[in-house]
């Protein structure tokens, strides 16, 4: 008796182990094919900018650099040392002759463009909304929910179609190919998607919370910074997150305002070596691998907030 | 210490009034409670005491100050919340000093401050912990202290005890009395529990739709209710009432309900004498009642026991009359069983008479 009834239930655990492993083995499977498929562009973006330009084009393509080399790196940390024209390309200059295009040395002011455009936009993205969505979130007053809906509502509006009216603003103010143009309209474009997040996060955070603060002695300001900043902080990362990504991705209005590498962002100079005499694919990439350098860097200092922070106001409670 | 005055208060939302004509006059260390179902406009009342609402209409007065304009943070106020509304982020140390690091006091005198507070409410041993480390009664005495250790001229509570157990509820009551009689300031408690107004209020101030229905002390409120919401509200079971007519013959005052033949005593006649009409409700409150012996005639009720739901110390009698449910309290020791015929006799000098129209009382 005892026999009959422990076998099939052994045999029931053997099959629930069995369909367990599978389980395991085809999710540890699917994860692989989807890790490969986000990470192998980087990993060829990395490999190849080690390259020689003879090299990336070879077939089949090495994963691993045969000859690594950090010509391209050198040429953008050194460009001012090398001067790169028509006619030492021309005679085959060896430390040029990897097809290095001639404006490698605007790299890193745009890079520097870069930084300021995006960590301005990220700091005055805090600065306008996170008193604007506290006031939407907190504070009662005629229109607020107009207004809510009014910050909603521009985000909707596709940004080319905003190209035109920046432009003549931009111009009007003559700021065109200044960084201010770019920090300006950036700002317009990422306010109002910071303030969703924010009013979002906020009108989670109990309103008993907000006037307990207040009759403990805080004026709404004190309440703001002293009781909801500090509760706020995940989605105070993702705003700075999402504002300083999108500033320093943005690529259609940063090509309408600035015309000179001094105001030229990152997007805009990687995108002119596809314009020069030559083009040098692995140098395209080693440019492409400082661009990523930042967001990672920022991704790895917030990365304990990220996850709560892009959720956060997804669900009330 | 503070009295605090409402002028003709009037609070609107939109087209929606929560609070209409509040007069009403709070003095220096009384305990006031506001009493109301929810949506009476109890919390926007203690709202406007903290500041937190604006007043649309009339003036709200501190001692000899108006204070309508003035921002929660500059009148002395100190409110516990419901939900108690303890800062997550900070400490329980920190929640209770918050207020005073507000008002720029530091040092040993905040320490000694926090400290005393925290023993009196027997939390010491939680200062380090955070909010979410504590039980809800727990988080309750650091809410109370947070508001005790400032020492404010007003103490506000909105419902501190609803989301607490039955038996902490009752344990807190007594904690929160012994506290006003300790900190000699003026409180106003907001609830809608009858229970908790009876046993902490000097004064009780009960409110529906928006209106203040009557102001008195315990006793008044439960024994002269002004009119019949005031009457139904506080009680349980909740008072009984019988709609009839009142006859009159000669000096002889009798009400009258199908089987029902009641005397009204001398003394609850000669106060309706203004009365002209022959329509009255009747009051009887559920405690109201006799069961033992056999009932006078003039003063007995009987009919089908509906219900007996015994609750230890005394039991629930529903019982069937003219159509009518209506529930008594009545010893332990009655015996009767759902179905049986049972006769009460009525207390005829508690018994309140209302007009049925207009709700109010005949006698106050």
């Amino acid at each position: 008796m005892t026999m009959t009834a422990a076998s099939p239930a052994r045999h029931h655990r053997a099959r629930s182990d069995l369909s367990r492993a599978g389980r395991g083995l085809f999710l540890a499977a699917a994860s692989l094919v989807f890790l490969s498929y986000v990470l192998m562009p980087v990993a060829w973006l990395v490999s190849s900018s080690f390259q020689s330009e003879r090299e990336i084009v070879s077939k089949p393509p090495h994963w691993l650099p045969h000859e690594p080399t950090a010509q391209n790196f050198s040429a953008i940390f050194f460009a001012g040392e090398k001067a790169v024209t028509y006619e030492t390309r021309r005679k085959g200059d060896p430390a040029t002759g990897g097809f290095i295009p001639s404006t490698a040395g605007n790299l890193l002011p745009s890079m520097r463009n870069s930084l300021v455009v995006a960590c301005s936009v990220a700091f005055l993205n805090l600065l306008i909304g996170v008193p604007a969505a506290y006031a939407m979130a907190k504070v009662r007053f005629r229109g607020r929910q107009a207004s809510i809906y009014g910050i909603l509502t521009t985000r909707v509006i596709p940004d080319i179609a905003l190209v035109v009216p920046f432009f003549l603003f931009i111009r009007n103010l003559g700021l065109l190919d200044t960084i201010w143009s770019l920090i300006i309209t950036y700002l317009a474009v990422t306010v109002p998607f910071s303030v969703f997040i924010l009013v979002s996060y906020f009108e989670s955070l109990p309103d008993e919370l907000d006037k307990a603060a207040r009759v403990d002695g805080c004026s709404r300001w004190q309440t703001l910074t002293k009781v909801f900043m500090p509760l706020a902080l995940p989605s105070l990362v993702a705003v700075i997150l999402f504002a300083f990504l999108a500033s320093w991705n943005e690529f259609l209005l940063a090509l309408m305002f600035t015309q000179t590498p001094k105001s030229q962002t990152l997007p805009i100079i990687v995108a002119s070596f596809t314009s020069d005499f030559t083009i040098s694919f692995s140098f395209i990439n080693a440019a492409g691998v400082l661009a990523i350098v930042p967001p990672v860097l920022l991704a790895l200092l917030f990365e304990r907030y990220i996850v709560s922070g892009l959720t956060a106001g997804a669900v009330k409670g | 210490m503070a009295s605090i005055r409402f002028k003709d208060v009037t609070k609107r939302y939109g087209d929606v009034v929560a609070v209409h004509d509040l007069n009403l006059e709070i003095k220096d260390r009384e305990f006031v409670v506001l009493l109301g179902p929810s949506g009476c406009g109890k919390s926007t009342t203690l709202n406007m005491i903290a500041g937190l609402e604006e007043i649309t209409d009339g003036e709200l007065w501190f001692d000899q100050q108006i204070v309508n304009a003035l921002p929660p943070h500059r009148r002395d106020v100190a409110m516990v919340f419901q939900s108690y509304a303890l800062y997550p982020h900070k400490t329980v140390y920190e929640n209770i000093a918050f207020g005073l690091r507000m008002r720029k006091l530091a040092g040993a005198e905040l320490d000694r401050r926090v400290r005393d507070a925290a023993a009196k409410l027997e939390i010491s041993q939680l200062l380090e912990r955070r909010p979410s480390q504590l039980s809800g009664g727990q988080r309750q005495r650091v809410a109370l202290g947070r508001a005790m250790v400032r020492q404010p001229s007003v103490f506000l509570m909105d419902e501190p005890l609803s989301n607490l157990d039955a038996a902490l509820r009752i344990s807190m009551r007594a904690e929160i009395k012994r506290l006003h009689t300790e900190m000699q300031t003026t409180f106003v408690y907001v609830t809608h529990d009858q229970a908790e107004a009876l046993t902490l209020a000097d004064r009780i101030v009960v409110m529906n739709d928006g209106l203040v229905q009557q102001i008195g002390t315990a006793h008044e409120i439960y024994e002269r209710p002004v009119n019949m919401f005031v009457a139904s509200f506080l009680g349980n079971p909740p008072i009984n009432y019988l709609k009839g007519e009142m006859t009159r013959s000669g000096d002889e005052l009798r009400f009258r309900r199908g089987q029902v033949d009641l005397a009204i005593p001398p003394a609850l006649a000669a106060r309706l004498n203004g009365f002209k009409g022959s329509q009255v409700c009747i009051g009887m409150r559920a405690e109201d009642v006799d069961e033992r012996g056999t009932p006078a005639p003039g003063r007995a009720i009987s009919g089908r026991v509906t219900s007996v739901l015994p609750i230890g110390s005394d039991q629930f009698l529903g019982l069937e009359l003219e159509g009518e449910e209506l529930f008594f309290r009545v010893g332990k020791d009655l015996r009767h069983a759902t179905g049986e015929t049972a006769a009460l006799a009525v207390d005829v000098n508690r018994l309140h008479i209302f007009d049925p129209d207009s709700g109010r009382s005949l006698l106050w």
